[in-house]
C-alpha cells in the first residue's frame, strides 16, 4: 500500500476489525462458489445445496455488518434466513422427489422440455 | 484483463502511486488466480492436474485474504486472526468440494464442514446464539433432510467389477468455464465493497459503541430480576429496586447504567452497572426479535406454515399416485371403472 495514502487516512484512524474483513471476504468467496456450483452442477438436489451455500454467504455478511455497526438487526435477520432456508429445503426436496419418481433420474437436463 | 487497463496510466506516475490509484488491482489478481485454480479443478481431467489446480486455488484464496486485510487496513489484529483465516480456508475447501465432488452424499457432508466453519466465524463475531442455531438448524436439520432425499433418490451405479461409481451428471460439470468466469467476476466486484469497510467502520465508530451500550441498557431495564441481580453484584446489601418519584429505577450516564436500590435498612442507594457485561447475546437477540421485529416474526411463522402445507400436499399426491400404480400393477381395474360383476358386458 502507498505510504502517502496511509498517512492521509491515519488521521481519521478507525482501523477495521480483521474479523469483519475476513468474514466479508469469506462471504464473497462463498457466494461466488455457490453461484459457480449452481451453474456447474447437474444434479437437482446439489443445485439446491448450492443455493444454500449462497444463503450461508449472505448470513455471514449480515453478521459481519451487524458486528461492525454494533446492531443486532443483522443477527435477527439471519434467523429469518434460517427460516427461509428450512422452508425452501422442505418444498424443494418434496418437488425433487416427485420429479425423481417420474423419470428415475436426478439430472436437471432430463426436464428440458416441459410439455406434459 | 486488468493489466491492459492499467498498463498505460494517464500520467507518468511513480509505480506506488499508480498502485494506489488502483488499490483493487491485487485483489483482482488474487481472484483471477483462485478462479484459474477452481477451473482446473472443475474440468474433468487427471487427478494430478486437479490436485495442482486445488493448490493454485488455495494459494489464490490465501492471497485474497491477505489482500482483504491490506485493503481495509485491518492489520494483523490479535491472535484470533490466523484462526479466522484458517476457518475461512476450511469453509472454502468444503464449499469447493461441494461443487466438485462426484458423489452427492459426500458433497452434502462437505457442506456440513462449511457450516461448521461459518459457525466458528459467527462465534468470533460475537453471535453466539446464531453460531449454535446454525449448527442445529443447518447441519442438524436441513442437511439431514438433504442427505435423506439424496439417499432415497440416488442409487450409485456399480461398474462391472462392483466398484461404486458416480452418475455422468454428477461427474461432468456443465459449462465450467462460463460459470467460473461469472462467479469470479462477482467476487472481483465485491472487492469494492470490502474496500469501503474502513469508511463504513469510521461511520459506525461515530455512533456504534454508545448505541450498543444504550441498546444493552434498554434490554437490561426490561428485565428487573436481572437488573437487581447485577446491582447486587455491585452492592451486596441490595434487596429491591427502588423507583424515584418519576417511577424510574435506572438511568443512563455515559455508557454506564445507574440503578437505584433499597437496602434492608430501607436506605436508598445508587450503584453503577456496566450494561455491556451484564446482558448476553441470547437475551439481546431474543428481545430484538420479539420487541423490534414482531411483524417479521409472524411472517416467518406464516412462511414455515405454508412450507409445511406445501410439503403435505406434495407428499399426499405422491402416495395416491403410488396406490393407483400398485392397483394397475396387480391387474385390478381402477377405482372409478370398477363395475359390479353382473353389469359386465356379455354375462
Amino acid at each position: 500500500m502507498n505510504t502517502a495514502v496511509e498517512m492521509a487516512t491515519a488521521t481519521a484512524t478507525a482501523t477495521a476489525s480483521p474479523a469483519v474483513t475476513v468474514a466479508l471476504a469469506f462471504s464473497a468467496v462463498l457466494f461466488g462458489i455457490g453461484l459457480v456450483g449452481f451453474l456447474v452442477r447437474r444434479n437437482m438436489i446439489l443445485m439446491f445445496l448450492c443455493t444454500e451455500l449462497m444463503l450461508q454467504a449472505a448470513a455471514i455478511a449480515f453478521i459481519a455488518f451487524g458486528r461492525m455497526r454494533m446492531d443486532l438487526g443483522g443477527q435477527v435477520f439471519v434467523i429469518f434466513i434460517l427460516t427461509v432456508a428450512a422452508a425452501e429445503a422442505a418444498l424443494a426436496l418434496g418437488l425433487v422427489v416427485l420429479l425423481y419418481r417420474r423419470r428415475e433420474t436426478l439430472s436437471a437436463e432430463s426436464w428440458q422440455e416441459l410439455h406434459e | 484483463m486488468e493489466n491492459t487497463t492499467h498498463a498505460f496510466p494517464p500520467r507518468a506516475m511513480p509505480s506506488s502511486e499508480a498502485l494506489a490509484s488502483a488499490p483493487l488491482l491485487p485483489w483482482y489478481v488474487a481472484v483471477a488466480i483462485a478462479a484459474a485454480g477452481l477451473m482446473t479443478v472443475l474440468k474433468a481431467g487427471r487427478d494430478s492436474v486437479r490436485r495442482g489446480g486445488a493448490v493454485v486455488a488455495l494459494g489464490g484464496f490465501g492471497l485474497l485474504m491477505v489482500q482483504a486485510l491490506k485493503l481495509t487496513r485491518a492489520g494483523s489484529g490479535d491472535l484470533t486472526t490466523p484462526f479466522l483465516v484458517a476457518f475461512a480456508a476450511i469453509g472454502t475447501i468444503g464449499a469447493v468440494r461441494v461443487i466438485t465432488h462426484p458423489r452427492p452424499v459426500f458433497a452434502a457432508l462437505y457442506f456440513i464442514l462449511t457450516v461448521l466453519a461459518a459457525a466458528a466465524i459467527f462465534l468470533v463475531l460475537a453471535a453466539e446464539f446464531l453460531a449454535f442455531a446454525l449448527i442445529i438448524v443447518y447441519a442438524g436439520a436441513i442437511l439431514i433432510t438433504y442427505m435423506f432425499v439424496l439417499m432415497l433418490a440416488h442409487q450409485s451405479p456399480e461398474d462391472e467389477i462392483g466398484r461404486i461409481g458416480a452418475e455422468d451428471y454428477d461427474r461432468v460439470p456443465r459449462e465450467p468455464m462460463v460459470a467460473v468466469l461469472l462467479g469470479f467476476f462477482l467476487v472481483a466486484a465485491l472487492g469494492s465493497v470490502i474496500e469501503r469497510v474502513p469508511t463504513l467502520t469510521r461511520e459506525a465508530a461515530a455512533i456504534g459503541p454508545r448505541e450498543a451500550a444504550f441498546e444493552r441498557a434498554e434490554a437490561l431495564q426490561r428485565m428487573p430480576q436481572q437488573l437487581l441481580a447485577q446491582a447486587r453484584l455491585q452492592d451486596a446489601e441490595a434487596v429491591a429496586l427502588a423507583a424515584d418519584d418519576r417511577g424510574r429505577v435506572s438511568f443512563m450516564q455515559g455508557e454506564t447504567l445507574q440503578v437505584r436500590i433499597r437496602t434492608n435498612a430501607g436506605e436508598i442507594r445508587v450503584v453503577t452497572v456496566d450494561p455491556a457485561a451484564s446482558v448476553d447475546n441470547v437475551q439481546l437477540v431474543g428481545l430484538d426479535l420479539v420487541a423490534r421485529y414482531p411483524a417479521s416474526l409472524e411472517l416467518a411463522g406464516v412462511i414455515l406454515l405454508m412450507a409445511m402445507f406445501g410439503a403435505v400436499v406434495l407428499a399426499r399426491r405422491q402416495i395416491e399416485l403410488g396406490e393407483d400404480e400398485r392397483r394397475k400393477a396387480a391387474g385390478m381395474a381402477g377405482m372409478v371403472l370398477d363395475l359390479p360383476e353382473n353389469e359386465r358386458g356379455g354375462a
